[in-house]
């Protein structure tokens, strides 16, 4: 699968959604290289990562290597906190989700870490309908950040989304190239 | 759109009953009511007598939203502050729409007022009783269900037959006869009908799927649309005779739209005593061995019922897995689904799911505290100091819709959650419904286990949507007879009253009706923050601060001196959270108010720590912007509370008695008017 833009309509007017859609990231390789490339980024962990199996692990274990493998501050969301503690991994932040685009929205804000605005937003958990009114908003009121949703079933408001994966195995698969890609990228 | 709901239904509820009993009938809320329209005194200065006065709080929510929906033409309102102080005008209207709709039924059709302990009555499309003949009445104007009631009685029919509702009817009709039933809340409206057990469905207006016409037809049941809001094209009737109307409705199945409510009764019940004889096997619910020969055509691959489900509800393993006689996973699906049957819709192989989902759903029964109508005075006079003081640690209200992201049952939890911490919980609408369908493991649900009465722990269900102006009058009423500030035409106050020294929360978990958003639009213009489900999010509405980061001034009302409280109390006035485990911690938050006294911030602290402990495991990250004082820090997490503050360089804040935000901005008010 090459990379590929999602479609773009000829007319730009009267498209209620908005015309700019995100852009497909089918290849883990370049997935790795987005993440590699932000100066500051930040990954939200929403509630779905604790309880979503991919293949005999969770997908908290996936988002938390590919957190390690950069030093990526994460923000636990809803009640992610309580799953992290347990593994041994404090989270940066706390905010809910809707309070972390909030801050987001600011570019005056100090960040997780108090380094300045976050330049790249991954976002992996959320549920998918809050997660997209979530990326609508930064995408229309935060153009100093871009983000990214590491997500089987893609985000078209986001700027950089994984491509739909319904077969599980497919999943499993991106996810262990990404975090293979951002273990030899540094 | 929500607050022009409940106006024309209270418009059409007062004009029916000054039909009835003449404008001058007296509003009489009984020996424990003497403030019977907090809201109404309030906002226009008028305190109504009778009838009559009621249709001039309706008239002035006509007057008012005619000048509203204006300014939302082309070419008016065109800044989003000035917008949005007009959704709030539209929220405070809702709200007197809602007092005067819900005293009118009270005093016309003589529902429960001044007594808490209302019946217990039976809950679930389990309670029906099918070798009965059914009626069951769908939305929220109990006007023509009230008549069916009356033309039971009056005909000696009333043990012969089963009434039920779905929506606020359920909650109306419930409140003037107890042996009717609740069948369930919005969501259970469409698996109901599809389930065939009504042999006459009758539609008054709002909340009521549009596809219900179609239903009953499919079901064999009779059907009569009772409101001029929801006429679904039929024949208007209400002119013919009952007897001619009748004899179509059992010879040609034809759906009559009636809107004299007598004539419709006589309809109604005659038909379904007509038509349940002959009825019996369309009552016969799907067994599994059925629903799995159904469910056969499912290949169980092409996921297009998962994509379809506005809940991101597994739909497709739960019904490929009910092909292969295993109904377990649909169980599941069923407790989080909201029946809007887009899964049908989607369903290449048009695989009923909905009625596949019979022989999934538990066909349990329940007991739900039939609504109870306004606070008492006394019982204002009781808490209305410690919940000032903060020793009681809130007055929390479940409102709304039942669109919930998780299981039906959620709402259960978080009211028990908090009523067991002794927060004085509130319920209404389908809230009050969903909060029902839980049981322990004595069987009980909280409406048996937690007091009726407004006090610390109780469990309290106020009724209907337009019951929900109880529980905004209460937090009113503890201004104006604990505090004894005077109300009449003082809404400024009332409202700076209730946002800086009042700890209450509104809680919409299940948001999709305008009606919700207004109710909620209306709370937060009375100072009382809301808090969202994640459906909430749709609305794109919310109301937010940036924390320890925002002027968080207000003026002592003692020493009329502006202090920096530093303490963001309430955080926010609507928000959304996700998931129940961070709407339970959030909820006790958004009740803390810099009027708290110590040691009713160490109460209240206690209760955020230990939620915040048993849903996310460790103390919460922002105590430091709650806690002013050692003083507050309570016993049991004293040790490990101290040495978190001093890790992150908490500094003491001061604490005030009479906080106000009058004098902040430009007003008449002085800040005299804040003490008494």
């Amino acid at each position: 699968m090459t990379t590929e833009l999602m479609t773009l309509p000829y007319y730009k007017v009267n498209v209620l959604t908005g015309t700019k859609a995100a852009k497909v990231v089918a290849l883990p390789g370049e997935a790795a290289k987005i993440i590699e490339k932000a100066k500051n980024p930040l990954y939200i962990f929403g509630p779905e990562v604790i309880d979503s199996p991919v293949g005999d692990r969770l997908l908290i274990d996936y988002a938390l290597e590919i957190a390690k493998s950069r030093n990526i501050p994460i923000c636990a969301t809803a009640h992610v906190k309580r799953k992290m503690l347990e593994l041994g991994v404090r989270p940066d932040s706390t905010y809910d989700i809707i309070e972390i685009i909030h801050f987001l929205k600011d570019k005056e804000w100090a960040g997780v870490r108090g380094k300045g605005y976050h330049d790249l937003v991954l976002f992996t958990g959320v549920r998918c309908d809050l997660a997209e009114r979530g990326l609508a908003t930064l995408k229309h009121f935060a153009p100093h950040l871009k983000t990214f949703a590491i997500c089987r079933r893609s985000h078209p408001n986001a700027d950089f989304a994984v491509p739909v994966l319904v077969k599980r195995e497919k999943w499993q698969e991106y996810l262990s190239e990404l975090v293979s890609a951002l273990g030899t990228t540094e | 759109m929500g607050t022009a709901a409940h106006g024309a239904h209270g418009r059409h509820m007062i004009d029916h009953l000054i039909e009835k009993y003449g404008e001058d009938r007296k509003i009489d809320l009984g020996s424990q009511v003497n403030v019977e329209a907090p809201i109404i005194r309030t906002v226009m200065g008028l305190k109504p007598e009778n009838l009559g006065d009621l249709r001039k709080a309706i008239e002035y929510v006509e007057r008012e939203m005619i000048h509203l929906v204006s300014s939302t033409h082309m070419g008016q309102e065109g800044n989003y502050r000035d917008f949005e102080s007009k959704a709030f005008h539209a929220g405070m209207l809702d709200h007197v729409a809602l007092e005067a709709a819900d005293i009118a039924q009270i005093v016309g059709y003589g529902l429960p007022t001044s007594v808490a302990d209302t019946p217990l009555v039976d809950l679930g499309w389990g309670a029906i009783d099918r070798t009965k003949p059914t009626i069951v009445v769908v939305g929220h104007n109990a006007v023509t269900a009230n008549a069916i009631i009356d033309y039971l009685q009056k005909h000696n029919l009333y043990d012969q037959v089963e009434v039920g509702g779905l929506c606020c009817t359920a909650h109306d009709v419930t409140r003037y006869a107890s042996g009717a039933k609740v069948i369930g809340p919005l969501s259970r409206q469409r698996f109901f009908l599809k389930a065939g057990l009504a042999d006459v469905v009758v539609t008054d207006e709002q909340c009521v799927v549009t596809d219900i016409p179609q239903m009953a037809r499919e079901a064999g049941a009779a059907m009569i649309a009772c409101s001029d809001k929801i006429c679904y094209g039929l024949e208007n009737a209400s002119a013919r005779e009952a007897d001619d109307i009748l004899r179509e409705v059992l010879e040609k199945q034809k759906q009559y739209l009636i809107l004299d409510p007598e004539k419709a009764a006589e309809v109604i019940v005659r038909a379904a005593l007509a038509l349940a004889p002959n009825r019996s096997v369309k009552k016969q619910l799907l067994n599994q061995t059925e629903a799995s020969v159904l469910a056969g055509k499912c290949p169980g691959t092409c996921e297009a019922c998962n994509r379809a489900c506005p809940n991101l509800l597994p739909v497709s393993s739960g019904v490929n897995q009910a092909r292969q006689g295993n109904f377990a996973k649909l169980g599941e699906v069923f407790l989080r689904c909201h029946g809007c049957a887009k899964c049908e819709e989607a369903c290449v192989h048009q695989i009923p799911i909905l009625r596949i989902m019979q022989a999934a759903a538990t066909w349990d029964t329940y007991k739900m505290r039939s609504g109870r109508g306004p606070i008492h005075d006394v019982e204002i006079r009781k808490v209305g100091s410690p919940i000032v003081l903060g020793t009681i640690p809130g007055v929390v209200l479940f409102a709304g819709c039942s669109n919930f992201p998780g299981d039906i049952d959620d709402v259960a939890w978080l009211a028990e959650e908090l009523a067991r911490r002794k927060y004085i919980v509130t319920l209404s609408g389908c809230a009050a419904m969903a909060a029902a369908m839980r049981k322990d493991a004595d069987g009980k649900t909280i409406y048996e286990k937690y007091t009726p009465e407004f006090d610390a722990g109780c469990i309290v269900n106020v009724g209907s949507c337009v019951a929900n102006a109880h529980v905004v009058g209460a937090a009113i009423k503890i201004a104006n007879i604990f505090a004894t500030l005077p109300n009449r035409a003082n809404f400024e106050l009332m409202s700076d009253y209730i946002l800086n020294r009042v700890g209450a929360c509104g809680v919409v978990w299940g948001p999709y009706s305008q009606k919700a958003l207004a109710i909620g639009t209306g709370a937060v213009r009375w100072g009382i923050p809301v808090v969202l489900g994640p459906h909430g999010s749709k609305y794109r509405r919310l109301f937010m601060s940036k924390k320890e980061m925002g002027d968080w001034t207000v003026i002592d009302g003692r020493t009329k001196q502006r202090v920096d409280t530093g303490e963001p109390t309430p955080e926010h006035m609507m928000l959304v959270t996700e998931t129940k485990e961070r709407a339970l911690v959030t909820i006790i938050k958004q009740c803390f108010r810099r009027n708290d006294t110590p040691p009713g911030r160490a109460i209240k602290l206690n209760s955020y720590i230990s939620a915040y402990k048993q849903v996310i495991g460790a103390l919460p990250d922002d105590l430091q912007n709650f806690v002013r004082t050692e003083k507050e820090i309570p016993i049991v997490y004293k040790r490990e509370v101290l040495a978190y503050l001093k890790e992150v360089g908490w500094q003491p804040k001061p604490v005030l008695s009479l906080p106000t935000i009058i004098g902040t901005y430009e007003t008449k008010v002085p800040i005299e008017a804040t003490i008494k």
